[in-house]
């Protein structure tokens, strides 16, 4: 071993060596500290387990323009940049979607009003008939100030709902319409991320989505 | 006491680093980016991609019932699109469908129901009745089997932009049509698309069996692996 030029004389041979170098020490630390930190960075990275099912969209969800509750025509497109919440009903409907839309309140409570500016919960009609845009404005008032309404075309609702693997039917006689009670998230840049089942709760709903905000 | 010893010792010590503490520190680091790698090469476990939502739809089957895309949740589902006058000539996919039940027949499916549909793009012609006879001359188990047909707007909407999959009547009442087979999972989310007229049964066995295997999996740590596999696009060949 060459000594470097310079470098400090040796302790004098009367001073006993420790039991275990400092510098072990040290190393063994830092060595620690280390894998400590990848572990962190794995962890970070991790996924929690959510209650949606996640999917890997090649491709971006296909656009649609509808009348919104609002009464003006709002396309899929227009709300790029934020988390949207797909979720198809008619506010004639008596037991599942009340309870969605409740939990989906409950959802917008958990994630407080700043990060849901960046959410927008979207209930598309399945019974155009009788939900107009006023019709809807009203029913969804009762449950959040930000959700908006969608309704159109019976053929338009039909072909949107086909595509999110949404199906429904109406029954002539007692006006109840049969449809999927999924709810279909789409991150900020369109594409189909998680598919949410019927019963998950708001506090649920709350992670999957705070999850999707945080990781884009 | 002794610190007043040693204290002088330790700034003594202030050294270039040595090499193996270098290479001490930075082992995790190659272990973990060696370890992505070999997971990625070697495959451990292989999944299916989760590509797209299946589309959703309430169609009639050979016995005049609503079939929805909702009755099978929770069932492992393949598709063919055909219509029953599909004669010489044209590819015959319902056929392959009896092969591929054969070669499912005793897979051990935890319990998961594996259900066959068979969609017709003629509705005009395909009546309940027509589906029905269609069904018979294949022999074929309607318990698990559906024979399915609706509005002609609608199918396109199925067939065309769900499902991915190309037909067309031409002037002659003949159709012109893509064979394909898709496996749709128990979240109506579609897993695999096979593009032939003669998908081989061993490779359906083989992806039906994945789909078992990561829903086997689904809870505890083990859900990491699977969804690492899904990061790591282990996808078979």
């Amino acid at each position: 071993m060459t000594t470097l030029p310079g470098a400090p004389a040796s302790p004098t041979p009367a001073a006993p060596p420790p039991l275990v170098s400092r510098r072990l020490i040290t190393w063994a630390a830092a060595f620690l500290l280390m894998v400590g930190l990848i572990a962190g960075v794995v962890w970070w990275f991790t996924p929690p387990p959510l209650h949606g099912v996640v999917i890997q969209s090649p491709r971006a969800a296909d656009d649609f323009t509808l009348i919104a509750s609002t009464g003006e025509p709002v396309s899929l497109s227009d709300l790029r940049g934020k988390v949207v919440l797909l979720f198809f009903g008619y506010t004639y409907c008596p037991d599942i979607c009340p309870t969605t839309l409740n939990d989906l309140a409950l959802m917008a409570e958990e994630l407080g009003a700043r990060r849901m500016r960046e959410v927008q919960v979207v209930f598309v009609s399945v019974d155009p008939e009788r939900d107009t845009p006023e019709q809807l404005a009203t029913y969804l008032r009762y449950f959040h100030p930000s959700f908006l309404g969608m309704t159109g075309d019976l053929a338009d609702l039909q072909r949107i709902a086909t595509q999110f693997g949404i199906f429904f039917e109406k029954h002539a006689d007692t006006g109840l319409v049969d449809h999927s009670s999924a709810i279909t998230v789409l991150d900020r840049k369109g594409f189909v991320r998680l598919v949410i089942p019927h019963g998950t709760s708001g506090k649920e709903m709350a992670a999957d989505i705070a999850y999707l905000l945080r990781r884009g | 006491m002794t610190t007043d010893i040693q204290q002088p010792t330790w700034v003594a010590d202030a050294r270039p680093v040595p090499r193996w503490a270098v290479a001490l520190l930075a082992l995790p680091v190659v272990l973990v980016i060696l370890g992505a790698v070999a997971f990625a090469v070697f495959q451990p476990i292989q999944v299916l991609p989760r590509i797209s939502l299946a589309p959703g739809y309430a169609l009639i089957d050979q016995d005049g019932n609503r079939l929805t895309s909702e009755d099978l949740r929770g069932s492992l589902v393949i598709y063919n699109f055909t219509y029953t006058a599909c004669g010489d000539g044209c590819p015959q996919t319902s056929r392959a469908m009896l092969a591929i039940q054969d070669a499912l027949a005793d897979l051990n499916t935890d319990g998961i129901p594996v259900r066959y549909v068979t969609i017709s793009f003629d509705p005009a012609r395909d009546t309940p009745a027509q589906l029905r006879r269609y069904a018979d001359s294949l022999g074929a188990d309607t318990t698990r089997w559906h024979f399915v047909t609706g509005d002609p707007v609608l199918l396109k909407q199925i067939i065309g932009a769900g499902f991915r999959t190309y037909y067309n009547q031409e002037a002659d009442g003949r159709f012109t049509f893509d064979p394909v087979f898709t496996l749709v999972d128990g979240w109506g989310i579609l897993r695999a698309t096979y593009r032939t007229a003669t998908p081989d049964p061993a490779i359906l066995r083989r992806d039906v069996g994945l789909i078992i295997q990561e829903a086997r999996n689904r809870d505890g740590v083990s859900r990491y692996a699977y969804e690492a596999a899904h990061l790591f696009m282990c996808y078979p060949n």
